[in-house]
């Protein structure tokens, strides 16, 4: 009986919660008026932070990430610059429009970006040195004349969602682009390891072959490569990449990026994407990709 | 099971399951016997792959039920303990290296565990 009773409350309390969600969600969306000062911003996701002031009637002052709708206004804006922006706040969902620099004169103050800073979309790729699975050093700027896909993993995580999905899409590309060998000559495939101490040279050659069934001709085509801590934080600042150790795990972000043939950034992904969206991006690169010298003068100089 | 003592089983489960998610060290020595501590390494570290549906992996974790009453291991190399435990601890073709992220004896109440999957 009294269990009975519980389960009728439940089924109550559940309704009306549901109820409410409903409404809530068919609310019509609310526009508040924000100023603040812009912290940071990450184009991979059109979000910047920004401290703001009291925002009437919706929530005290607080420095928060706010997604903003206009892509290239993300670009234009800089750590530092005065904003005023109407938020708009529709049920679960918020997000800024109608963004106006107020005042510049603070980019000279504003905290130095990392170097290399977090790279916009037709920024050149940093030259740093990687190290690949054979040993063998080179630099993503070696890649110029070829449409690269470049993603980053550590071969010991656990987590089947991230690095394991992340590797095995990007086998189901390589496989997939074997099939054409005119992409497959225009296009790498890169993965690099945010755990430069345990995945050496070695253990990425025992972690890419297993992804490439066992076949190390693959390697031409999909390096798997490490770097110096340093380098790696620097090209993690380049990519927007995240990560940190703690007791031999690392919490990490999920990020792709696309390197456009003349070696610049053409796209960044993080959670939502699939292989063939990936697919497309990188075939789409490769048809820019001239039969002309730039081709010849990627990768096959060191091989 | 009345309705009060069912709650209560179903409060310290939720208890439980909270200070898993929490990340709390509940793997500790608490655990007298190897085999209880084993299945809640398995849990915390082999679970979500291998019980798990992964789509999108390369290649489907195996189940391991059943792992020793077998002749050989899902890869092919003999059903030992020294096998499995090499397993856990460089990984095996997709599957990662627990080295450095588990004891020996993690490994041993792991392997331990494992023997009594059926």
């Amino acid at each position: 009986m009294h269990l009975r009773k519980l389960k009728l409350t439940s089924a109550i309390v559940l309704f009306v919660v549901s109820f409410v969600m409903v409404a809530a969600s068919q609310t019509k969306s609310k526009r508040y008026n924000l100023r603040g000062e812009v912290l940071g911003k990450d184009p991979a996701t059109n979000e910047i932070k920004v401290k703001h002031g009291d925002i009437a009637g919706f929530m005290p002052a607080m420095t928060m990430s706010f997604k903003v709708k206009n892509p290239r206004l993300v670009q234009e804006l800089q750590p530092g610059d005065k904003i005023a922006a109407e938020l708009v706040v529709a049920g679960d969902d918020y997000w800024l429009e109608n963004v106006r620099i107020t005042d510049q004169s603070g980019r000279r103050t504003a905290k130095a970006p990392a170097s290399p800073h977090l790279l916009a979309v037709g920024e050149p790729v940093p030259r740093l040195p990687l190290t690949n699975q054979d040993g063998k050093t080179f630099r993503l700027s070696d890649f110029k004349g070829k449409a690269v896909l470049v993603t980053f993993i550590y071969t010991r995580c656990p987590m089947p969602t991230f690095c394991p999905r992340l590797s095995s899409q990007f086998a189901r590309i390589h496989d997939a682009l074997k099939k054409t060998p005119d992409y497959y000559r225009k296009t790498h495939l890169l993965t690099i390891s945010f755990d430069p101490k345990y995945d050496k040279p070695p253990v990425l050659r025992k972690y890419g072959l297993a992804y490439l069934d066992n076949d190390p001709s693959g390697f031409a085509h999909w390096d798997f490569a490490s770097t110096t801590p340093g380098d790696l934080r620097q090209l993690a600042n380049a990519f927007g990449l995240e990560y940190i150790e703690e007791d031999n795990q690392i919490s990490h972000t999920m990020n792709i990026v696309l390197i456009a043939p003349d070696g610049t950034v053409a796209r960044y992904w993080s959670t939502k994407w699939t292989a063939a969206e990936l697919e497309n991006a990188l075939r789409e690169q490769a048809t820019k990709v001239g039969t002309g010298s730039a081709e010849a003068a990627g990768r096959k100089d060191r091989r | 099971m009345s309705g009060r003592s069912r709650t209560a089983v179903f409060g310290l489960g939720l208890i439980a399951g909270l200070a898993a998610l929490a990340g709390c060290s509940w793997v500790g020595d608490r655990f007298a016997d190897h085999e209880t501590r084993g299945r809640a390494l398995f849990v915390l570290h082999c679970a979500d792959c291998h019980e798990g549906t992964y789509p999108d992996l390369r290649k489907p974790p195996p189940k391991l039920g059943g792992l020793f009453q077998s002749r050989t291991l899902p890869g092919g190399a003999p059903a030992t303990d020294a096998q499995v435990r090499k397993t856990i601890i460089e990984g095996r073709g997709t599957m990662p290296a627990f080295d450095q992220r588990l004891s020996e004896k993690d490994v041993d109440d792991l392997v331990k565990y494992l023997r009594t999957l059926k």
